[in-house]
């Protein structure tokens, strides 16, 4: 039944009567009850501020989606033939092995291997055979254990998981970068839609997008020589403009500099590319420049991708 | 003032990521609407307090039911705090036809959050637009099931712009007093 007239007529009829209610102020007390009740039935982000926040504001938008899913669709296939729980999991395993790597607590049974798909099958294999209410429940303590263990730490220190190390902000990224992607699968699964993060987080994503980009080269084959670069400029909310030189070891950052091609795309899309959700040559992107240098980091942006 | 879209997009996006503030933010902007909404069908300021309460509630417990590009973020609780204000009206008839015989209506089974209406609701919405005085009915059947624009209808009445504006506006408001007393 198409109800679309009367929708609109019935919201504008209520919109009208709003602005002729006596604009009345419930008790104060309302305001703070609210509040502690809402925080009740659904548990806020880890952490709000700070470097672990787009980790910790991706787990709590894949929990809320996890809230709407139906009980159908926990066993409903997703990626890499894995259902909902298993996908769940998976990047349950990937923060226990951060977890592991910093020293916070470790949750599921003890890790045996430590490498990511070794433990996801353990992990896995143990979830299986719990209610995927359990799953959800140790997936999300995990995770703001991670938070909460990292938050008071410096971002900068360096960190060795399954013998990647990078500094500890950018492992972080690298989990809410996947929960990000992984929450859009499982979305699509459910006919949901989920918003995209804030600005700023995207940003802090898409600077570790881009910030890959000499490795993915380098992962590729494409031995880059010193002196060429992109500029990557992202577009939308939480886009920038970032100089991109492509030699191994070469580091990326935010602002200008002297550049062989430019590549503009959109900044979601490009976090999506690199997290391998999107086809290079489907991508939307213009290009100034060296076609070639720019088709080849395109190409080469979802080498590091994995499950 | 409707708030900007871009601005309910945002706030949607920071509940959804687990920001406790955001709702802070949305219960002080809103709070008041919603609660005299409440208030204008139940009657009852302790009930438009629970009603208020739950409200915000559900939009944090689950923010996916919002969907910004559907319609605007004030919209939505309006109608969620309609909804559950003519609920809380229907159950206190309940309560008390039950103590006089059989029930005479059935509850309604849950239902999903979202600002999709009712057959009920809509049904109520055509019964109140079918009982509003020929002059306003006229004017809001052309703006609403017709799809005129202003003009069009000012033009099609042979009305100066002006009144066909005003008019549609009284329909709009007749229409919301009937609404607000399909509880009552």
């Amino acid at each position: 039944m198409n109800n679309d007239p009367t929708r609109r007529l019935y919201l504008d009829a209520l919109a009208e009567s709003l602005e002729e209610i006596a604009v009345e102020a419930p008790k104060a007390s309302l305001r703070p009850l609210t509040l502690t009740a809402a925080r009740v039935r659904r548990r806020p982000a880890a952490s709000v501020s700070g470097w672990t926040a787009p980790f910790a504001g991706r787990i709590a938008a894949m929990d809320a989606l996890l809230g709407e899913v139906g009980e159908q669709d926990w066993g409903r296939e997703t990626v890499e033939g894995w259902t909902l729980q298993e996908l769940l999991a998976h990047l349950a395993a990937k923060d226990g092995l951060v977890a592991l790597s910093v020293g916070a607590p470790v949750l599921g049974p003890p890790v045996t291997v430590d490498e990511a798909l070794a433990r996801t099958a353990e992990l896995q294999e143990y979830e299986r055979r719990r209610v995927p209410e359990q799953t959800r429940r140790d997936w999300r303590a995990q995770a703001d254990a991670l938070c909460r263990h990292l938050a008071p730490l410096a971002p900068g220190a360096p960190v060795e998981v399954s013998g990647f190390t990078l500094p500890a902000r950018d492992h972080l990224l690298a989990r809410a970068l996947e929960t990000w992607i992984h929450t859009s699968d499982a979305a699509g699964v459910a006919g949901l839609r989920v918003p995209d993060p804030v600005p700023e987080h995207i940003t802090a994503t898409a600077d570790l997008c881009v910030r890959l980009m000499p490795l993915t080269m380098l992962a590729s084959g494409h031995e880059v020589p010193e002196g060429r670069a992109v500029r990557l400029v992202l577009t939308g909310p939480g886009g920038g403009r970032w100089h991109v030189p492509l030699h191994p070891g070469g580091r990326a950052a935010r602002g200008d500099g002297p550049a062989d091609a430019t590549v503009t795309c959109d900044v979601v899309e490009f976090c999506f590319l690199v997290g391998g959700r999107a086809a290079p040559a489907g991508l939307a992107a213009e290009v100034e420049g060296d076609p070639g240098l720019a088709r080849d980091l395109l190409h080469a942006a979802p080498a590091l991708s994995g499950p | 003032m409707e708030a900007p879209v871009t601005d309910d997009r945002l706030l949607h996006q920071r509940v959804v990521g687990g920001e406790e503030a955001a709702l802070g933010e949305i219960y002080d902007r809103f709070a008041s609407l919603v609660f005299g909404l409440a208030v204008r069908v139940t009657r009852d300021r302790t009930a438009s307090e629970d009603i208020t309460q739950e409200v915000f509630i559900t939009f944090w417990e689950r923010p996916l039911a919002f969907d910004p590009d559907r319609g605007t973020l004030r919209a939505w609780l309006a109608t969620i705090a309609h909804r559950r204000a003519v609920d809380h009206v229907r159950a206190q008839e309940r309560r008390k036809a039950s103590v006089l015989g059989p029930r005479l209506v059935e509850p309604e089974p849950e239902r999903l959050e979202d600002a999709v209406l009712s057959r009920q609701e809509a049904d109520g919405v055509r019964l109140a637009v079918g009982k509003l005085p020929d002059n306003l009915r006229e004017v809001i059947e052309l703006a609403y099931y017709r799809g005129r624009t202003y003009r069009q209808v000012a033009e099609e009445l042979g009305l100066p712009e002006g009144t066909a504006k005003s008019r549609i506006r009284l329909g709009l408001r007749r229409l919301a007093d009937a609404l607000a007393e399909e509880g009552a």
